[in-house]
């Protein structure tokens, strides 16, 4: 096996003292992103940005995605002990964990996500040393037309698949493609969209969007339900947790399954957060205790957690070996690659072979750090949520304010990211999902791109999406997945049992 | 109080003047074929009428309501409703006076006001967190990481 070859080479790239070193500051500073509610993986991925320009690719790359896993970790901490998730992507871990930890049982609750988001990310990392460089190779023949396919399929896959009200998904991600389209047209080179402000030809970036979003939108809705953060204990009984781990291999079935999900949604660009939801959903569905989710049950916990990592970990796959990245993290770090004068796609696997096999390398040692430094650090990062909220929220609105500011030194940025926390609030208000829209003003411009060179390529013809085996089957796929929210809809009168009232009730509540 | 009925459609009409604006708009770009290829405006007028017609949609089913919304009347109770406007009107404001007091002002203001008036935490303290928070931003920001934050109309009057 080749892989296992240029992998074992990676290792010795990997493990060498100033990357251990640089793994343990990046998945610190990452559990601190990902403790603090409104600061999440992309804000603080992209805060750590201008850093890594002196840098090695290699090393650069190693220090920001070990934030990455810091950040995905640190967010189930509070999400446990607190009901405050740091992180969206770890909403669904507090309908289970905190319940459990509520009950007295902290150090099983935070065990168990641990290790089955070790597990995730295992999963996820054989799956990109196994899989990445032969979709490379693949991709090598990719054209326009293939690439808008996979784009397609990406978007549909939300809409299908997300949970979510399927209209409300399909307003998210047109607001999304139309605020990527704001600005310079990259083919032609006209400007568009831009309301008559002058300013807003340099576009929208997807980092203000972010901030406010997640940033302002999470804090409103967190200051709406009075806020008392009731910590539980937090001392660790280190007995319990390998007791705990011990006990995961039971849930093998859920482990895999959650894990499978995660892939799937972390390589479309789903992200971690729509992974995490659609897990716990399935789970609670088919699970035979699912009637218990929400008090505490392991299975509530281990779905989420496996899928959040597993998605996190394989979203760079498409980012490394397509380009296209499955995270708005990954999106981060392309920019940074970029940056680093790399090219992010399937030459990467032809001139950069260094830097593709010391990541993947690192990206196992890098989770094995995550898992020991979160739980030798849980008792302080515990320490910085018995702040006040009134202390916390308006530092968070500092930072976002900053953070905004300091995309571009723009002070209409500041505003819109303002003007983002409102959409935000009343988008998570009423279960519109947030995850679609960033993804498309991260990657709309790209869609839009291959659309239409495939137009170009074919004098206006849509038969160019059916013109190979490879592009129709994308195409067919995405189309199939649109149309599964109304083929569902349609049978339902058919079947007897089920109120439809009750079930999506149910599912609102899950979807946030 | 705001009921959940009426802030599916308020939340219906936002998207969809979005939607008409990015409509209206595009088609200053022209929407259509021509000698290079797709016009530019096509993908965005594509986009604005999917973003009207779902949010049309969405709009009346806001207005006959199904089972599921009538079971949750309300939306956003008063109190609510007070508690997210003592969050976002004091943000608001700091953001207004970014040009004038400049970031490191305007951020210290702001947490002053918001920590000493409604008596969360005794004035010194708030007066403390207050520097701190504006002395943590200039260290980490201007210093560690080169990035120039405004310094406002106040201060270059003053001729910082």
């Amino acid at each position: 096996m080749g892989n296992l070859a240029e992998l074992l080479h990676g290792f010795t790239i990997a493990v060498t003292v100033p990357h251990l070193v640089l793994m343990a500051v990046g998945v610190l500073l990452g559990i601190l992103v990902g403790v603090l509610p409104g600061l999440g993986a992309p804000n603080g991925v992209s805060l750590l940005l201008p850093l890594t320009f002196g840098m090695q690719p290699v090393s650069a790359i190693i220090l920001l995605s070990s934030m990455y896993w810091g950040a995905l970790f640190g967010g189930s901490v509070t999400s446990i002990l607190f009901n405050i998730p740091g992180e969206p992507s770890s909403v669904a871990t507090t309908f289970d964990g905190y319940p459990m930890a509520r009950d007295g049982r902290p150090t099983t609750a935070l065990a168990t996500a641990f290790g089955s988001a070790a597990f995730g990310a295992l999963i996820g990392v054989i799956l990109i040393t196994f899989l990445a460089s032969w979709v490379a190779q693949v991709a090598l023949a990719f054209g326009p037309p293939e690439y808008f396919a996979v784009y397609f399929l990406a978007f549909a896959s939300f809409v299908g698949m997300g949970g979510a009200a399927p209209i409300k998904t399909v307003v998210a991600l047109a607001i999304g493609f139309a605020i990527a389209a704001i600005g310079i047209d990259t083919v032609s080179g006209s400007v568009r969209l831009t309301m008559g402000i002058d300013e807003l030809v340099k576009g929208v970036n997807f980092v203000v969007a972010v901030m406010g979003l997640f940033g302002i939108g999470e804090l409103l809705v967190a200051v709406e339900e009075e806020f008392h953060a009731r910590a539980v204990s937090s001392k660790i009984d280190w007995r319990e947790v390998f007791r705990a781990v011990g006990r995961l291999p039971r849930h093998s079935v859920a482990l895999l399954r959650s894990a499978a999900i995660g892939c799937w949604m972390g390589i479309t660009p789903g992200g971690p957060t729509a992974a995490s939801f659609m897990s716990y959903g399935i789970a609670r569905r088919f699970s035979r205790r699912g009637r218990y989710f929400g008090t505490g049950e392991v299975e509530g916990i281990i779905s989420p957690e496996t899928a959040d990592h597993a998605a996190g970990t394989s979203a760079l796959l498409p980012m490394l070996s397509l380009g296209i990245p499955g995270s708005a993290t990954a999106a981060v770090m392309m920019g940074g690659l970029m940056i680093w004068g790399l090219n992010p796609g399937p030459m990467l696997f032809v001139d950069q072979k260094d830097f593709v096999w010391g990541l993947i390398a690192s990206m196992y040692v890098g989770n094995i750090v995550a898992v020991a430094l979160v739980l030798l650090t849980v008792p302080v990062f515990a320490a910085l949520m018995r702040i006040p909220f009134v202390v916390i929220a308006p530092l968070i609105v500092i930072i976002c304010v900053v953070g905004a500011y300091s995309v571009s030194n723009s002070y209409l940025d500041v505003v819109m990211m303002l003007g983002f926390g409102i959409v935000g609030y009343l988008f998570k208000k009423l279960f519109y999902p947030l995850a679609p829209l960033v993804l498309a003003i991260v990657i709309g411009d790209k869609a839009e791109d291959a659309f239409r060179q495939s137009m170009l390529m074919s004098k206006g013809s849509l038969g160019i999406f059916f013109a190979n085996k490879l592009v129709t089957c994308l195409v067919v796929a995405g189309i199939a997945l649109l149309l599964l929210p109304l083929v569902l809809q349609l049978a339902r009168p058919f079947r007897k049992s089920t109120s439809p009232a009750a079930e999506t009730a149910a599912q609102e509540k899950v979807i946030i | 109080m705001i009921s959940r009925r009426a802030l599916e459609l308020a939340t219906a009409i936002l998207t969809g003047s979005f939607g008409v604006a990015v409509v209206v708009q595009s088609l200053d770009n022209g929407i259509g074929w021509s000698s290079e290829g797709v016009d530019a405006g096509t993908f965005p007028f594509l986009t604005g009428i999917i973003i009207l017609a779902g949010s049309l949609y969405n709009l009346v089913r806001g207005i006959v309501p199904a089972a599921t919304l009538a079971s949750v009347p309300i939306a956003i109770t008063s109190i609510e409703l007070w508690r997210l406007a003592g969050l976002f009107v004091p943000a608001a404001i700091f953001v207004a006076v970014i040009p004038l007091l400049g970031m490191y002002m305007a951020s210290a203001a702001y947490v002053f006001a918001v920590l000493a008036f409604p008596r969360h935490q005794s004035v010194p303290w708030s007066a403390a967190t207050a520097v701190a928070t504006a002395l943590a931003l200039y260290v980490v920001f201007e210093r560690m990481f080169q990035v120039s934050l405004p310094h406002g109309a106040l201060a270059a009057v003053l001729g910082f």
